[in-house]
């Protein structure tokens, strides 16, 4: 009720008002290519942020892969002073995991295949 | 289809195509604030093309409580203040190492002869002034909806005004209902 008086408020305009009004008028303006240019934009920035996730995954596995390879190999020394029959990880068969080569090998696999089911969806 | 409607497929498919259409119904009427408001063409459009983008980013913030080009015109408004903040520090920088050359905008040397009557009286409005009063009399939004726009309460929107409409009137010797 009250906001229906505000509106109505609103359109109680007085002689001064509809002369501003026709002052401040002009013609709309044609489109001319600009809506075109906005969606291009949004498309490029929609392609950024799918792209981004992907490629930041392979650049942080391109420069993390010779630390963690490294680390791979420090870890069973560092395992082996500890009492690991305490915690059971004497019966954890660490041998049967896979190597850190090929879980990069198949993490980098994974993203470009992503990036590539996206492309695809996108067409 | 409706604007919400659309917006609601943009929100559900990030669908570029429905977000295209909105641009197309809306551009026209953002493109005249901004131009209004900066009485600089090309910034404008700069500008516009700025506040669509923003508003695809921040779409889902529109709730539909009130009219789509109400909530467009806010986002306009807001690219123009966070515009002109960036444009005031360059002037500032500029100034301190004293290349003033660079600071003067050749776009607003105009001679004030060749304005036209709508210029000469957003000329002797404050940018708050102008805004309202463009929001106002040009995009025709209520009061509530010029509230929503610029984030000030009703009553300093009628104020606003008010004020604008007695400065065009004593700045131009304009008797009463006397414009053009």
């Amino acid at each position: 009720m009250v906001s229906k008086i505000i509106n109505m408020a609103d359109k109680l305009k007085d002689e001064e008002d509809r002369k501003l009004e026709s002052l401040f008028r002009s013609d709309s303006i044609n489109d001319d290519g600009f809506s075109v240019r906005v969606v291009s934009r949004v498309r490029r920035r929609i392609w950024v942020r799918r792209l981004s996730l992907p490629i930041a995954l392979v650049i942080a596995i391109a420069v993390g892969a010779k630390p963690l390879l490294q680390l791979a190999e420090i870890i069973p020394g560092l395992l082996g002073s500890f009492p690991v029959e305490a915690i059971g990880l004497d019966r954890f068969p660490i041998d049967g995991l896979p190597q850190m080569s090929t879980i990069i090998m198949g993490a980098v696999l994974l993203a470009t295949v992503m990036m590539i089911g996206r492309m695809l969806e996108d067409n | 289809m409706s604007d919400n409607e659309l917006v609601a497929q943009v929100l559900a498919q990030q669908d570029a195509n429905a977000f295209g259409e909105l641009v197309r119904r809306h551009q026209s009427q953002v493109r005249n604030f901004l131009r209004k408001l900066s009485r600089d063409y090309v910034l404008a459009d700069d500008l516009a093309q700025d506040a669509f983008l923003h508003a695809w980013d921040k779409l889902h913030t529109f709730t539909g409580r009130g009219t789509f080009i109400g909530w467009l015109l806010k986002v306009a408004y807001t690219t123009f203040l966070q515009s002109k903040r960036k444009s005031n520090r360059y002037s500032e920088v500029m100034t301190e190492v004293g290349n003033e050359a660079d600071v003067r905008d050749s776009r607003h040397a105009e001679d004030f002869d060749e304005l036209s009557d709508l210029d000469k009286f957003l000329a002797v409005l404050t940018e708050e002034e102008r805004a309202v009063m463009i929001l106002s009399y040009a995009c025709g939004l209520s009061h509530r909806e010029i509230g929503d726009t610029a984030n000030l309460p009703i009553g300093t929107v009628k104020s606003i005004i008010f004020r604008g409409k007695e400065k065009i009137r004593e700045s131009f010797g304009i008797e009463d209902h006397k414009y053009g």
